[in-house]
């Protein structure tokens, strides 16, 4: 048992070794990461950023997995079965409803949205977002048997009454396309409200409601108004809008039976009103709007809202077939609002036009008709119901499930569990805090509140971080951040980390800041769980067209019209190089406000910038055109006042095709091997 | 040889630490579910116990075993009473008078080995303190206990005492109730006036920023106990109206139109109420043929009493309480910045008008501006903006009351309650005659478009710490 004196002394050597290494080297990781995050004590946990929040390392794609995300259903006509949109699957999956099982899946396009089931129950429509097109199934062979083209980014589905027609909601190109089902083409497109998803063919088979998310673009200051397009459907025409006014986030419609009134999801944020406090409802609030059908009809809106509970991210409505209750999804907050349907009809039919103005924003009105709040898993989306209407079945998206809720005693029946991973991923916790209200005082909003699709809601907030009225902020686009560091306009934030810490908690959510665990997950997610859509509207094939290249070469150029050289510092591509056209510095481009404090601005990134109106720090550029036609006289955002009107027409062609580096890539590989297999 | 003897010596080692780590922990006995409340000997004169002079003493009992395991907890006070237990279960903060005459003070009782530390130490009176989220206390500090003229401001302090920070500014006396499960400080607000007595609760973060009514009894009404917040989302506690105390139950999440009286069949006083993780709650109560107060179960859905769980004729039971580990309330991030003298009011139009309130007031006249009234004298008239907004930068830590005056100069209604602005607090209302449950239009206030008016209006320039942009 001698230990001889030669490893005694190396033993020492190590020891004395390590423990230099050691010291040091834990205070620079303690720099280091106070650096990254902003503050003193958050743990030292390298696998955090070195590995949950890495996109590209292989061990990142072992540790991560794929979920279905379910998101919208159809029940066959008999009830027997349930169709569900498994939105990340990329795959409608059919769930045996006496069984409560899944007994099949059905691969679609990719980011699948909606279905709907033909009137003979034969074959199931799918519009698939980031496919721009829908897949056909034939429900008894279990395949897809065809695939209708449309326009940019399909959601919401509807067939004609007669049948014969399938009308698809673009939400990317804001427009509705009319395909002929027996042909398979599209006949038409329809213009309707700015970012549109649901729609609904009234009792009385004669209009159809197309409701929009966005509010339609106004200078910072002008009422939010949100359309909805009424289509008549008979003659596959757009019927006119109707308004709502301070609203927007307008995701779905359903019609009572009788077809009386037509009820839609929507929020009412505060935008304009300086973001002061979370109390009293200052900053979003939540609710329905009703359309009546009738000559002269009104247009009311209703909060589900409670004085100090709020019920964020209303996405689903359905009405059962006696027209009795209806059923409210809330993203946000995990749970399904249950409204008695007599109570809103007198309450609405009993109040005065001023009484109902009023309404509009109060917290205590919800109590007269909202029967009860259903609590579900993870982020409820789409409701449906079985033909009988003893049934809802409720899409639970981040919690890969489908809950089954009677509709008379208003308890969960049970939970069919799709069949994905059961492990909860670090990204994975990530999106479910992002996606739930539950970190906002009151549970009044959550990160995809502002942020849909993990994108923006093309508002601008007066953040009021130091004065009322200064400093306004156009909401930023989340997709495929990871890699366009600092964050915000201002460029204050190094990290994620820093983004969402304490100050975060402090000017924003008002309420306890992340725990450090749930900080890294939501880091994890924004730094790599958010992809830009392809860009199919514009680049669709990674070909750029004529007027593209020559808009190419001007956004490239080194000299302008008149031959001379334009400095460095002003040329476009200096500040916006790819592959994310952002050069992630500071920058001053003359659009300094006077309610502005004095700052330079962080260069945003510009992929899929087509999809980001407003633009500028402040939003007040309604177009790309503006940015240069109306608010850079001095050329202070590069050389532009030499273009003709063609040139720079030609420049924001070609600026529109930018796209997600892997999108690129994967249309070069796509290029290759049709080229190869030629 | 000598590799047996190392073994030995280590398991000999183990055995030492192992046994004395296991004779450490049966000295700190767990209190979790024993149920704490005060015993008052003499008769219950007042709601608040440190306006009786009667002795009074904070005990502990096994509710499965409760006549043979009561224990004093404190012991060799003069009097001792709101008991306020963390929501580790592990510390009892309660308020105590050493000696008769003395001071009320602070305490804090470590519930594991019952050491009790005193928190505060000063010739001032120290009542109902309450745990905050992020380990200090709130309680109210009662300078002069027999003025009914000078408010009792609440403050908020560390563990051991220090860093006293006043968080109300008003003349009127607040006590602390609670710490709702939001984070907000649930407080008594006794303001009543001898002609107009009424219960009313105020709600604020801790750091006395956003104060805001949260619930309003009828006139007449009078709080009688704590508060207590149920896991379903209610807010119960005793209430006092025309000679008789009833358990209220409010709702979490509308609290100023959801009251219902829990107890309006059964005869009888009721004296405190506490909620339990069952649902049930307990209660203190003494029926009418009683002569003292008793701990029950009460059970809030079907509204009626279960078995006393303790009596005793020798004194009444109140302030019950269970020990139990539950949820720690949010703790909610603080906007206040000493380095900011002042704060920003922001309201978006001075004529909007709740319908109801235009139902009872039919002759309505616009506001045109807005009078502030400081404790002494009026600090200013402000105009407000044609939309009927207003935008103030107040000196902070100040009482003021808003009134709106007509063109002509004339008072259009009566003052607001007291407010104040804590420094660097941004607050907004509505209006003047809003619903409580109003949020504001969404629109630009046309005040915002201007720098905000000081208040005092006589000052010219407020000189504070630059705050950078977030």
């Amino acid at each position: 048992m001698k230990i001889s004196a030669k490893k005694i002394w190396i033993l020492g050597i190590l020891v004395v070794l390590g423990l230099i290494i050691y010291f040091p080297g834990h205070k620079l990781a303690r720099a280091h990461v106070n650096y990254r995050t902003g503050v003193e004590d958050h743990p030292l946990l390298c696998l955090d950023c070195h590995l949950y929040i890495q996109s590209e390392s292989p061990i990142t794609k072992m540790i991560n997995e794929d979920y279905y995300s379910p998101i919208n259903m159809a029940v066959s006509k008999d009830g027997s079965r349930l169709y569900v949109v498994a939105q990340e699957g990329n795959a409608l999956i059919t769930v045996d409803t006496e069984q409560n099982k899944v007994i099949g899946k059905i691969g679609v396009g990719l980011l699948p949205h909606s279905v709907v089931l033909s009137y003979d129950g034969q074959k199931a429509y799918v519009s698939n977002q980031w496919s721009d097109n829908v897949s056909v199934i034939d429900l008894a062979a279990s395949e897809v048997v065809d695939t209708l083209q449309t326009a940019n980014g399909p959601s919401g589905l509807a067939i004609s009454a007669d049948g014969k027609m399938l009308y698809a909601v673009n939400t990317y190109s804001s427009n509705v396309s009319v395909i002929d089902l027996q042909t398979g083409e599209e006949q038409k497109r329809l213009d309707v409200g700015n970012n549109p998803t649901g729609i609904q063919l009234s009792p009385e088979k004669k209009l159809l409601f197309v409701t929009s998310r966005r509010a339609n673009i106004a200078p910072y200051g002008e009422p939010v108004r949100t359309d909805m397009t009424l289509i008549n459907d008979s003659s596959a025409r757009n019927s006119g809008f109707r308004t709502l006014e301070s609203a927007h986030m307008a995701e779905n419609v359903a019609f009572t039976p009788t077809g009386d009134l037509a009820i839609v999801t929507l929020m009412r944020p505060k935008n304009l009103v300086p973001s002061i406090q979370v109390e009293r409802g200052f900053m979003m609030n939540h609710g329905i709007g009703i359309f009546e059908q009738k000559q002269n009809g009104r247009i009311i809106q209703l909060m589900l809202d409670e004085p100090n509970a709020y019920y964020a991210d209303p996405f689903d409505v359905i009405i059962t077939p006696d027209g009795k209750k209806a059923f409210v999804s809330h993203a946000g907050v995990d749970c399904i609002s249950v409204l008695d349907m007599d109570s809103i009809r007198a309450l609405i039919n009993s109040s005065t036009p001023e009484t109902l103005k009023t309404y509009e924003n109060n917290l205590g009105v919800s109590s007269r008709f909202v029967i009860k709040r259903i609590p579900t898993g993870a982020n409820p989306k789409g409701l449906a119901l079985s033909p009988d209407g003893k049934k809802l079945y409720v899409a639970e998206q981040l919690q890969d499930r489908i809950s089954v809720i009677s509709t008379e005693n208003l308890e969960i029946l049970t939970t069919i569990d799709l069949g994905g991973p059961e492990k909860i991923t670090v990204s994975r916790q990530g999106r479910r805090l992002f996606a739930n209200a539950g970190h906002t005082f009151q549970n009044q909003y959550s990160c995809y509140t502002c942020h849909p699709d993990y994108h923006e809601d093309g508002l601008v907030y007066n953040m009021a971080s130091k004065d009322m009225g200064r400093n306004l902020t156009n909401t930023q686009s989340l997709r495929d951040i990871g890699k366009t560091a600092p964050f915000k306009w201002n460029g204050k934030n190094q990290t994620v980390f820093k983004q969402d810490g304490i100050r975060f908690s402090t000017v924003l959510t008002r309420t306890e800041q992340f725990s450090y665990p749930d900080l890294d997950a939501i880091a994890s997610f924004i730094m790599t769980g958010i992809q830009y859509p392809p860009n199919l509207q514009h680049n669709p094939t990674g070909e750029l067209t004529e007027a593209q290249l020559r808009g190419k070469e001007i956004f490239e150029r080194s000299v302008d019209n008149s031959g001379k050289e334009i400095p460095v510092g002003n040329r476009c591509i200096t500040c916006h190089p790819a592959p994310y056209y952002t050069n992630k510095m500071l920058r001053d481009v003359g659009t300094l406000a006077a309610t502005d404090d004095s700052i330079r601005f962080d260069t945003p990134h510009l992929n899929n910038i087509y999809a980001s109106a407003p633009y500028l720090h402040d939003g007040r550029a309604a177009t790309l055109e503006e940015i240069w036609t109306k608010y850079s006289p001095y050329d202070k955002h590069g050389v532009a006042n030499d273009l003709s009107k063609i040139e720079l027409n030609e420049m924001i062609e070609f600026l529109k095709t930018l796209s997600s580096p892997d999108y690129t890539e994967s249309l070069k590989k796509e290029k290759h091997t049709e080229n190869t297999s030629n | 040889m000598k590799q047996r003897s190392s073994i030995s010596f280590l398991l000999i080692f183990f055995s030492i630490s192992f046994t004395s780590l296991l004779l450490s922990s049966c000295g700190e006995k767990s209190m979790e579910g024993m149920m704490v409340f005060t015993q008052v000997a003499g008769k219950i004169q007042h709601q608040d116990l440190w306006k009786n002079n009667v002795p009074a003493r904070i005990v502990a009992i096994d509710p499965t075993h409760p006549e043979v395991s009561v224990k004093v907890l404190t012991e060799g006070y003069y009097s001792a009473h709101s008991p306020e237990i963390s929501w580790d279960g592990k510390s009892l903060l309660f308020t105590a008078m050493q000696k008769q005459n003395d001071a009320w003070q602070i305490y804090e009782m470590n519930l594991s080995n019952f050491k009790v530390r005193k928190v505060t130490s000063s010739g001032e009176n120290y009542t109902n303190p309450v745990h905050l989220p992020n380990g200090r206390f709130v309680y109210g500090l009662l300078a002069n206990p027999d003025s009914l003229n000078t408010g009792h401001p609440l403050f908020t302090c560390n563990p051991d005492g220090s860093d006293p920070k006043q968080i109300t500014f008003t003349p009127n006396t607040y006590l602390a109730l609670t710490v709702l499960n939001d984070g907000r400080v649930l407080a008594l607000d006794k303001t009543s006036s001898a002609e107009k007595q009424q219960n009313i609760l105020m709600i604020m973060r801790p750091d006395g920023t956003k104060a805001e009514l949260f619930y309003q009894g009828s006139v007449g009404s009078n709080l009688v106990s704590s508060v207590s917040e149920t896991t379903n989302g209610k807010i119960v506690f005793v209430e006092s109206t025309e000679n008789k105390s009833n358990i209220t139950c409010i709702s979490y999440n509308r609290p100023l139109h959801s009251r219902q009286n829990l107890t309006s069949e059964i005869k009888g006083d009721f004296q405190s109420v506490f909620s339990m993780p069952s649902g049930k709650l307990l209660v203190s109560y003494r029926s009418p043929e009683a002569k003292r107060y008793s701990v029950y179960e009460f059970d809030p859905e079907t509204k009626t009493l279960g078995k006393a769980v303790y009596t005793d004729a020798e004194y009444d039971a109140c302030e019950v309480a269970v020990v139990q580990n539950h949820e720690r309330p949010k703790k909610l991030p603080s906007e206040v910045d000493f380095g900011v003298k002042s704060g920003l009011l922001l309201c978006q139009d001075i004529n909007f008008l709740d319908p109801n309130f235009i139902k009872n007031s039919p002759v309505l006249q616009k506001a045109v501006a807005l009078e502030i009234m400081g404790m002494d004298s009026s600090m200013g008239i402000v105009q407000v903006e044609k939309d009927g907004s207003f935008y103030l930068k107040v000196i902070a830590d100040q009482p003021f009351q808003l009134r709106a005056l007509d063109e002509n100069g004339q008072v259009l209604n009566q003052p607001c309650e007291w407010m104040w602005m804590r420094p660097n607090e941004r607050r907004g209302c509505v209006g003047c005659h809003e619903d409580h449950e109003q949020t504001p239009e969404n629109r630009v206030p046309l005040a915002v478009k201007n720098l905000p008016v000081n208040v005092p209006v006589h000052i010219e320039k407020i000189i504070e710490k630059k705050i950078s942009l977030e």
